[in-house]
């Protein structure tokens, strides 16, 4: 046979293409599949924090119409230290969302979580101003690093770590929210609803930080976890956002919005949108539009505001320019 | 309530009362039973809260937390019951590699052993367990002590700064070392090799002691484990840096133990949570910084303990109020 360099180099990336596909259908790399033909995304603009923001809120998740009627809600916002805004996912954002599920008929509403770096959790709880939104007996603050665990089967290989030990809070929850502040991350490029979930990962057992996720794969290990504990729901806190060197060392930027969607990798895809990124480049994004929910824009419904440019792109390390999309919208 | 008698002898009052102003003498009195009740109530829920395995667990569950379980049994008292059964249990759960895991039903040494070690340095007994657990923290290090991680860190990852070279313990394993249980690792093995130094434990303790001072915060105190980030300086953290202080505390007072020692003792007065701040009157006593106010003012946090869920916490305040009156359980006396 006589095969010229292009047509010979051209038939290898076929056939490797094909190859990966095959190796994918024989041994996938996940179990479950969480996408669904649409997803819906609520952008809910909001200039500040204020006692507007519940019923903002509540217009928006009226939008989505599920029934969470005898439904135990977990809220897992983002609570990494005790510093200031915009670290960790704003309280009144959190405590309006407590309020809003519990009209929307959930019977309890527990805020989960277990900060990656600061063991003093009342610490954290104390910085983020959430004692106020506790008062309310059907509301209780879990501290997910010291929680009873369950040792759990990943629902995904990306990792390589087979099992993980996770809160029987998180496991016994019927409704989860992953409620992110909109950063950007120096190991992940974002920290979004998909990201915000290494906070289920028990300090008690993982340590402060969460190192053994860091030597298997930050991206890895997102997917693992978000295969095996699902988000039901997505609040994304992108009022006052973090750019530059997120999560803890960035500078604040005000987006002015509230992303709610019934699909974390949507909403995920639409934060980095309003960050302009390419959500085709953050690599569990890309990877996680497989099966764990909808990427493409053609895929995701609007139901309120449409993401309009020109729009601003964060600043991001120098590492991470390769996030910047092209054409930003 | 303690008869004032009772507290003078404790040392709970001054010797000079006398010469004090009555009132000042009285708020004084009030302060220091105040103290002393908050402890016995610390030590009541602790019994309370002891699992039927003779164990604990932090929150309310059944499962039992090796590290509540070697603080619990730190503060309760010598000879009391439950603490025996405490010990039987950190016994009974010991690994067959001699360490211990985060909790019961967990399959994997973890960091934990350096605290069931201190725990069973205080009760001076329990040799061929304590031996197991110093062989097993001997051979544990942070991942990064790997020649190739080493190389790699030296080389081509150079965003977080520290000395590769200069490593402690992990957290679990297969992950890098961290300042809490490198400082705990090196208190345990400080504590049981007192009289029975060996090569072995004194190189480690070595290279653990330069990567605690390697990875001293810039301006003082330690973080979770790194100082700079992407050029960016991390800011201290109090309860690793009281930790962190406790297991250099027989170390010459280097430049980075004096700053971080300042730095805790500054933040002292302005510490809001129970945990941190037990955790600053342990370190800041083995200095011997004054540290009454603020047992004062932990009781004051405490109250009756209706607002603190977690028993490591509880064990912790419950240790720092009664500093001065027992045996400091990581004090090391080389």
């Amino acid at each position: 046979m006589n095969l010229d360099r292009r047509r010979f180099v051209g038939s290898a990336a076929g056939m490797a293409a094909t190859a990966g596909v095959a190796a994918d259908c024989l041994w996938p790399k996940h179990s479950v599949s969480y996408r669904r033909p649409r997803s819906l995304v609520a952008i809910l603009n909001a200039a500040e924090y204020s006692e507007k923001t519940e019923a903002l809120l509540m217009d928006g998740l009226r939008l989505f119409r599920f029934s969470l009627r005898g439904k135990t809600v977990l809220l897992k916002p983002n609570l990494v230290e005790d510093l200031p805004e915009p670290v960790n996912t704003n309280a009144n954002i959190i405590g309006a969302a407590t309020h809003c599920f519990l009209r929307l008929g959930a019977t309890r509403v527990v805020i989960g979580e277990g900060p990656g770096h600061q063991r003093d959790t009342e610490l954290v709880v104390d910085a983020a101003d959430l004692k106020p939104h506790l008062a309310d007996r059907r509301i209780e603050f879990v501290d997910l690093n010291r929680d009873e665990l369950a040792r759990v089967k990943l629902k995904a290989n990306y990792s390589g770590l087979g099992e993980l030990w996770l809160p029987r809070t998180v496991l016994d929850s019927d409704f989860v929210v992953s409620m992110p502040k909109v950063k950007t991350h120096h190991w992940a490029g974002v920290t979004l609803s998909l990201k915000n979930m290494f906070g289920v990962v028990p300090g008690m057992k993982y340590g402060w930080p969460k190192n053994l996720l860091h030597w298997h794969g930050i991206h890895e290990s997102i997917l693992d976890i978000c295969a095996t504990v699902p988000i039901h729901f997505v609040i994304a806190d992108g009022i006052t956002a973090m750019e530059g060197n997120g999560p803890l060392q960035g500078t604040a930027r005000e987006l002015g919005r509230i992303v709610l969607a019934d699909d974390p990798v949507a909403a995920d895809a639409t934060c980095a949108r309003l960050m302009g990124f390419d959500p085709h480049r953050v690599q569990h994004l890309s990877e996680g539009g497989r099966f764990l929910g909808n990427l493409r824009a053609d895929r995701i419904t609007m139901l309120a505001e449409r993401i309009e440019g020109p729009i601003r792109p964060f600043a991001v390390l120098p590492e991470f320019h390769y996030l910047l999309a092209r054409t930003v919208l | 309530m303690m008869s004032r008698g009772l507290l003078k002898s404790a040392g709970a009052l001054p010797d000079n009362g006398q010469d004090m102003p009555a009132a000042e003498m009285e708020a004084d009195f009030q302060r220091a039973a105040h103290t002393d009740c908050v402890a016995n109530f610390l030590t009541e829920l602790l019994l309370k809260r002891q699992l039927r395995s003779g164990g604990w667990s932090f929150l309310g569950s059944r499962q039992s937390s090796i590290e509540a379980t070697s603080l619990a049994v730190l503060a309760l008292g010598l000879g009391a019951h439950a603490r025996l059964s405490g010990i039987a249990h950190l016994l009974d759960s010991q690994r067959p590699d001699g360490g211990w895991p985060a909790f019961v039903g967990d399959s994997e040494s973890c960091w934990a052993t350096a605290l069931a070690l201190c725990a069973l340095n205080a009760t001076g007994d329990f040799d061929p367990a304590r031996k197991k657990a110093l062989h097993w923290l001997d051979a544990e290090r942070g991942r990064e002590a790997h020649w190739l991680w080493r190389w790699k860190f030296r080389t081509v990852d150079r965003n977080v700064h520290f000395d590769p070279d200069k490593y402690g313990w992990p957290w679990g394993p297969g992950a890098a070392s961290w300042v809490i249980p490198t400082a705990f690792s090196i208190i345990a093995i400080k504590q049981y090799t007192v009289c029975n130094r060996d090569d072995v434990s004194e190189q480690r303790i070595r290279v653990g002691i330069e990567m605690l001072l390697d990875r001293a915060c810039v301006g003082g105190g330690w973080n979770s484990g790194n100082s700079v980030v992407y050029g960016v300086s991390l800011r201290p953290h109090v309860e690793t840096t009281a930790i962190a202080l406790l297991a250099l505390q027989d170390e010459e007072r280097s430049p980075a133990v004096c700053t971080g020692l300042a730095w805790l003792r500054n933040r002292a007065a302005s510490i809001e949570s129970a945990e941190s701040l037990a955790w600053c009157i342990l370190s800041l006593f083995v200095y011997r910084e004054p540290v009454e106010q603020l047992k004062r003012v932990l009781a004051m946090k405490v109250g009756e303990g209706l607002g603190v869920q977690n028993v490591a916490t509880v064990a912790t305040a419950l240790l720092a109020l009664k500093c001065g009156e027992i045996i400091h359980p990581f004090v090391v006396l080389r």
